[in-house]
């Protein structure tokens, strides 16, 4: 267990919403589950979370969007960490999102979307199964 | 039937001040109940009596259900009896009379009985044109007040077809960039048509209330004839909401210039709501959000009156934005509380003598623990919310429709939402007696440990250096993250209730059904945005903006010089602009 690698998880806000407690309380929650955790801050642009994600070499990108901004700001999240040679960072993303657009994130390379009210354990272990998988 | 009479004889002694009792108490005898000091010590015996012979059994045999620890962290006591306020109260010190100091049972002499809270609505989406046709339905089955909610670009001082905007334009509320847009979002509602007409714009107060000046006069309405609303509370963005757009200093230091434009203006205006509603919300719970929120009053105050301004002149101008989610009697408590702490601040601090500064106005959104799933629940849940507040003695009382938690709200929840209002004001007998719940043992108690528990931690505050000292020493934060990591535990173990999320589980939906907004909302908005800017006399613009920057260096109040540029069709982002290049930007915080 020592010498496996902690997974790494850039929490990060895009755009202009503001509301980041639940983004806290799931860095938090990563964190207390012996996950490295590293958050943004507000009112970042995809580019900027791009470079902080690629520096930071984190293993995930978790998005908190609640301003319904997400249908452009995830995919081109997606597409500029795939033109930056980060196509093996992958993105969760947590806030309020209709049924209907969690298909097309998903197809456009979101690996997983998380609606608000989950419980932390339940991001927990995705977390922890994806990379015992990878 | 014996019973039932005396029931009502307990009843009577509860809410009826005894002739004999309370005009003769001396220090502590006056209480709300008065056996006197002999017969509380009785009752205090028979309680632990009751409660180790009778109570004690019963849970030893069927355990108890839950922890019962309220979200602002009060542990509830089984059964509250008179010895609970008997001698921490004095009925005339601490809890008097409606509309009177210390204002406990209300702001008012007559709240709901005489003019029923004001009923409010909170809308907006889209671009202007859209919005116009909401706010129509929503004055047509009879909300009073209008509170404008803007879109993040207006909010956070980016014009549409700026950068920071894409895919924002119109989302979360309506744009704004221009006098022209106000114009076309009041078309056919005379802003002296409403009770109070607002927004948020939290950190752009004078630039919000110099749009909804200048609307007034577009529409030929004298600014004595309608009454301006704003939150055009900065500090809390910081901590809470995230629409901050410089350092909170220079952010706090133009909030109070619109209070003091509208001391010599507009004095029936309401420039500034001190808000606790995101603070409790983001995670600080409703006891210490009110110490924050507080806090943040005081420094607003102090800055007034480095100006030379009197407390009796502004304090009248500032109202609060309480806010409890999670607890009903909570909530009702909280709200007395409050106006008692304020009217003794405003006294006994700042030596304010006009009633006005110490009678607090609340402001208040009910909210219960909404939930994506089933989201028709949601209605009984704000009901409750609502219901609250309104016993609580709220002044202008808005309600979160059932699917809030998902995207704007549809015509039919805003309609449920509406009418709930309307049947809280006027069924069910609530508004009736005036403070109803005052009196009793239990309230009074939980009243007063609120209080307590908001003086503590506002003490707390001032020795850690106050309001901005709360944001940039990461105090403020703190409180706010472990409150919301401590209430999601409580979700996560059930130890708190929820259901459909942790009883009686249902798995999280958000309908494609969902309001959406029209995606080619941002095109039309820019390419208004654009024709403003081809047929404005730009070197009209071009200098209002100047002197803007010149009140900015001088240190003089901003207002004269921002409601020129507003006439003058100056768009948000330019002011702004102006504002960021002379102060800073923010400093967005990392730390969780």
């Amino acid at each position: 267990m020592s010498e496996k690698k902690r997974i790494r998880v850039l929490i990060a806000k895009i755009g202009l919403d503001g509301h980041d407690v639940g983004a806290r309380v799931i860095a938090r929650g990563l964190l207390d589950a012996g996950m490295e955790v590293i958050y943004t801050g507000l009112r970042r642009r995809p580019d900027q979370v791009v470079r902080a994600a690629i520096e930071e070499d984190v293993d995930w990108v978790g998005v908190s969007i609640l301003s319904g901004a997400h249908g452009t700001l995830l995919p081109q999240l997606r597409k500029l960490l795939d033109e930056n040679g980060a196509d093996d960072i992958r993105i969760m993303a947590g806030g309020v999102i209709p049924q209907e657009d969690i298909s097309l994130l998903e197809e456009a390379g979101i690996d997983r979307v998380f609606l608000s009210g989950t419980s932390i354990s339940d991001i927990v272990s995705y977390l922890t199964s994806e990379s015992s998988h990878a | 039937m014996t019973n039932t009479a005396g029931k009502k004889r307990a009843a009577a002694q509860l809410n009826v001040v005894e002739p004999g009792g309370a005009g003769a108490g001396g220090e502590g005898e006056a209480g709300i109940c008065h056996p006197g000091s002999d017969g509380l010590d009785r009752i205090a015996a028979e309680k632990a009596r009751w409660l180790k012979e009778t109570y004690a059994p019963e849970v030893e045999r069927k355990g108890e259900r839950m922890p019962f620890v309220y979200d602002c962290g009060i542990e509830a006591a089984p059964l509250y009896t008179p010895d609970d306020t008997g001698r921490s109260v004095d009925y005339l010190r601490d809890i008097g009379f409606p509309g009177e100091f210390p204002y406990t049972r209300g702001a008012e002499p007559g709240m709901n009985r005489v003019e029923p809270f004001v009923v409010s609505a909170y809308s907006g989406f889209g671009d202007p044109v859209a919005c116009n046709k909401r706010f129509h339905f929503l004055l047509k089955h009879g909300a009073e007040q209008i509170l404008v909610a803007n879109d993040l670009p207006t909010q956070c001082g980016y014009d549409s077809d700026h950068e920071m905007a894409t895919a924002e334009v119109g989302q979360v509320g309506v744009a704004i960039d221009t006098l022209a847009d106000m114009e076309a979002l009041f078309d056919g509602i005379p802003v002296d048509s409403v009770k109070r007409v607002g927004t948020l714009c939290n950190s752009l107060g004078p630039v919000a209330l110099a749009l909804y000046a200048a609307l007034g006069e577009k529409q030929g309405i004298d600014w004595s004839r309608y009454t301006v609303n704003l939150q055009n509370d900065p500090l809390k963005e910081y901590i809470a909401r995230g629409t901050q757009i410089l350092p909170p200093a220079p952010a706090a230091r133009l909030a109070v210039d619109p209070v003091e434009w509208c001391a010599d203006h507009a004095p029936h205006w309401s420039p500034m709501t001190v808000c606790v509603n995101h603070i409790n919300a983001g995670g600080a719970g409703s006891m210490k959000g009110c110490a924050i929120a507080l806090a943040n009053v005081v420094h607003y105050v102090d800055l007034l009156l480095a100006r030379g301004r009197t407390i009796d002149e502004i304090a009248p101008l500032l109202h609060m934005f309480p806010d409890e989610r999670h607890d009903f009697f909570v909530t009702i408590a909280n709200l007395r509380a409050l106006r008692r702490v304020w009217a003794r601040l405003m006294k006994e601090r700042y030596g304010a003598v006009n009633p006005d500064a110490m009678r607090l106005r609340t402001t208040v959104y009910g909210h219960g623990q909404e939930a994506l799933q089933e989201p028709l629940n949601n209605i009984a849940r704000t009901a409750f919310g609502t219901l609250a507040y309104v016993l609580g003695g709220a002044s202008y009382v808005y309600i979160a429709s059932y699917d809030e938690a998902v995207s704007t709200p549809t015509e039919q929840s805003l309609l449920v939402a509406l009418r709930t209002q309307q049947i809280i004001a006027s069924e069910h007998g609530f508004s009736n007696t005036i403070d109803p719940l005052g009196g009793s043992y239990f309230l009074e108690r939980l009243t007063n440990e609120i209080e307590e528990g908001m003086l503590n931690t506002l003490a707390e505050l001032e020795d850690a250096g106050g309001a901005l000292n709360v944001i940039e020493g990461g105090i403020g934060r703190r409180i706010m993250t472990d409150g919301a990591v401590r209430r999601q535990r409580a979700f996560d173990s059930g130890e708190r209730p929820w259901i459909t999320v942790n009883k009686w589980r249902q798995k999280p939906d958000v309908p494609n059904t969902a309001f959406r907004i029209d995606p080619e909302c941002e095109k039309r908005q820019t390419a208004r945005l654009r024709q403003v800017k081809e047929t404005r006399d730009g070197k009209r613009v071009e200098a209002a903006l100047a002197e803007i920057d010149r009140a900015c260096a001088e240190d003089r109040n901003v207002m004269p010089a921002v409601l020129d540029a507003v006439r003058a069709y100056a768009t948000i982002g330019e002011i702004c602009e102006i504002w960021r290049n002379r102060f800073g930007s923010f400093e967005p915080n990392t730390d969780f």
